[in-house]
């Protein structure tokens, strides 16, 4: 088999893993050929609009394992392909040295085993980072029940490892990916957890959760991230749309992708990490599902706009923190600027605060931006919704399914 | 009196000029390069300043780094009345030392900033959208266009990435290019320089359609969100970028 037919096999099987990103590494020292960015670098965007920095490919699409959604498990019918270390090696440097990408993200298909497939993950890295001495980013996919020697070596040699767990809840594990158990994939991540220093991981792990190919809520998935998070100290969850690639009458005939949700589920994700938001502040047993119409943060104010107006003047950190439209950004230039002058909503602007979605719910020295008898739930509501709707035009077809 | 003052066109020669309109309290009109058109109410004014004194050295006894890092940025942007924003910026600097920042209500200083992290988002756009074509004696020769100056930042960055390489980097608007050696980078005119860009190695073509195979293939067809790409690669960066220069 010619390269060109590998290359385009294994990275048409490789697509659907959302991760991307190439930051959060300090970098391992001198090496010949290429460093990391801690800011991480993005070369290329693709066709869906997401992001290229990494080679993304798999080591092979053969695969002993039989998951529902996977498009390279055992009982599909597909072109198989396998590269050998050597390859992948030829590709990765010479797509570097002409400032393609900013590494590699190598992921595989299981063949003969775990610990098998992990060896020749292990062999690759090995002569990237050996015979090549190369120096760019590395994220490679830890094989759920490898040995242990096995991660201590390969987290060695990369700067992320990842396992992704899929599905949020063992149920959905257990009928959707019947050789995959959430046990082996979290005794990963609590591997790497332990022994994560700067040598080891440098650039911390991340998982991966498909939305809308089981009947999880909302709130399982928010719960599971929640947990993952605290207790295995993750620096993503990335979640990603369900596709229908293979049809199986345990999975959902949907006919497009559910990235509104998706969408919805990242802007949660952030209130969890960056904004102090706990799952019970945007999500409970009565309402598990996020509202598509509006975002997080904006339908938790809409819920307690008894607290709203804020005065940008005077108000605290958190509190800003909390006023949709406003990010970490804005909120710590008002609180720097704000000791020295009085702010108000044209300082606001000059400063680049974003006033589309903010305007409703503050104050400056006490005056609105807005006229405050219009100040109420349906007229907030309506008007952050229709601000939107130029931008969801493009969305419609998803919308209809909701 | 509307009174232009004229600099060469280089930074250390701005920073002399701006030091000496500051201490000598003089209020210019405008600061413009050397080649400056003036309009007929328009008093232009050359100095000519004496390099006396390492003047970088002096700013860093004034200002603070940081200072000195934003107001390069600025500098080296395509921005009209750039060289007056300085000023002005800098004119505030005594009121407010290190918290001038904070003060994003005066335009000079939203200005300054606006500017400068409009270039240090195009300098780290660019450490992506480079697009090397390897040449048969082995250099990697890339073409740019970028909105902002910023051969020099870029250069760092490739110093430090492919320090073991001979690569060039054309600046083709500015008609400038930076040649590094392994050791060092060097700033010239392109016109210095006769380039056969056509003289490709052997593997060249192999890897660009390797490439172009693997941007098709990455992308999934059923999430197709064009106006997503474009907002994060603008199209005025596509006619180097061989994976999408053929959409064009």
């Amino acid at each position: 088999m010619e390269l060109k037919e590998k290359l385009q096999i294994l990275a048409e099987s490789a697509k659907y893993d959302a991760s991307c990103s190439s930051s959060g590494s300090h970098g391992r020292g001198s090496s010949n050929l290429g460093n990391t960015s801690y800011a991480g670098i993005c070369h290329s965007f693709s066709s869906d609009g997401r992001c290229i920095s990494l080679l993304k490919i798999l080591l092979t699409n053969a695969c002993i394992f039989d998951c529902k959604y996977c498009i390279n498990r055992k009982s599909n019918n597909i072109k198989r392909a396998i590269f050998t270390p050597e390859e992948i090696c030829e590709i990765t440097i010479n797509f570097y040295r002409r400032n393609y990408i900013e590494g590699l993200f190598l992921s595989s298909g299981i063949i003969k085993s775990p610990d098998d497939t992990m060896n020749l993950l292990i062999e690759t890295l090995q002569l990237l980072r050996g015979k090549y001495h190369f120096g760019g980013y590395i994220h490679v996919k830890a094989i759920p029940g490898a040995s242990e020697h096995l991660l201590k070596k390969i987290g060695l040699l990369a700067d992320r490892v990842s396992a992704n767990i899929e599905l949020s809840t063992e149920n959905g594990l257990k009928l959707l990916a019947p050789n995959k158990s959430g046990d082996k994939v979290q005794k990963i991540m609590q591997y790497v957890k332990d022994n994560h220093n700067k040598d080891y991981v440098p650039a911390g792990q991340s998982t991966q959760m498909i939305i809308g190919a089981t009947k999880e809520s909302d709130l399982d998935i928010m719960n599971k991230s929640f947990s993952m998070y605290q207790n295995y100290r993750l620096k993503r969850v990335f979640y990603s749309a369900y596709i229908p690639i293979n049809k199986d009458t345990l999975l959902p005939s949907l006919e497009i992708p559910p990235l509104k949700r998706e969408n919805r589920l990242y802007q949660a994700d952030w209130l969890l990490r960056y904004y102090g938001f706990k799952v019970s502040d945007i999500l409970d047993e009565k309402n598990p599902n996020l509202n598509i119409l509006v975002d997080p943060k904006a339908s938790w104010a809409l819920k307690h706009l008894q607290e709203f107006p804020k005065e940008v003047n005077t108000c605290s950190y958190q509190d800003l923190l909390h006023i949709p439209g406003i990010g970490v950004t804005s909120a710590k230039r008002i609180i720097t600027s704000r000791r020295h002058f009085k702010l108000t909503f044209k300082d606001l602007k000059k400063m680049g605060v974003v006033l589309k979605r903010a305007r409703y719910f503050i104050t400056c020295n006490g005056k609105f931006d807005f006229n405050p008898e219009y100040f109420n739930k349906n007229f907030i509501e309506a008007n952050l919704v229709l601000n939107d709707n130029v931008k969801q035009l493009t969305y419609g077809k998803q919308l209809q399914l909701f | 009196m509307a009174n232009v003052y004229l600099y060469n066109g280089n930074f250390l020669n701005l920073l002399e000029l701006i030091n000496y309109l500051l201490s000598n309290n003089t209020r210019p009109f405008n600061i413009k390069p050397i080649n400056y058109n003036a309009d007929m109410f328009e008093n232009i004014i050359n100095l000519k300043l004496e390099n006396k004194q390492d003047i970088i050295k002096l700013y860093l006894q004034l200002y603070d780094k940081y200072i000195l890092k934003i107001i390069y940025y600025v500098f080296i942007s395509n921005e009209n009345n750039k060289e007056l924003i300085i000023y002005y910026y800098l004119l505030n600097y005594p009121k407010y030392k290190n918290n001038l920042n904070y003060m994003r209500n005066l335009k000079c200083v939203s200005e300054t900033l606006r500017i400068s992290q409009k270039v240090s988002r195009e300098n780290h756009k660019m450490k992506g959208f480079v697009r090397f074509v390897e040449l048969k004696n082995k250099v990697l020769y890339a073409k740019i266009k970028p909105d902002n100056d910023i051969l020099y930042l870029l250069s760092i960055h490739f110093k430090n990435r492919l320090k073991n390489e001979y690569w060039m980097i054309e600046d083709v608007e500015r008609k400038i290019i930076s040649i590094y050696d392994k050791q060092n980078f060097y700033i010239i005119k392109t016109s210095d320089l006769i380039i056969n860009a056509h003289n490709k190695s052997v593997d060249e073509d192999e890897f660009a359609s390797l490439w172009q195979l693997f941007y098709q293939t990455i992308g999934i067809k059923e999430r197709k969100n064009l106006s997503c790409r474009q907002n994060f690669m603008p199209k005025k960066y596509w006619p180097y970028l061989l994976e999408v220069r053929d959409e064009l």
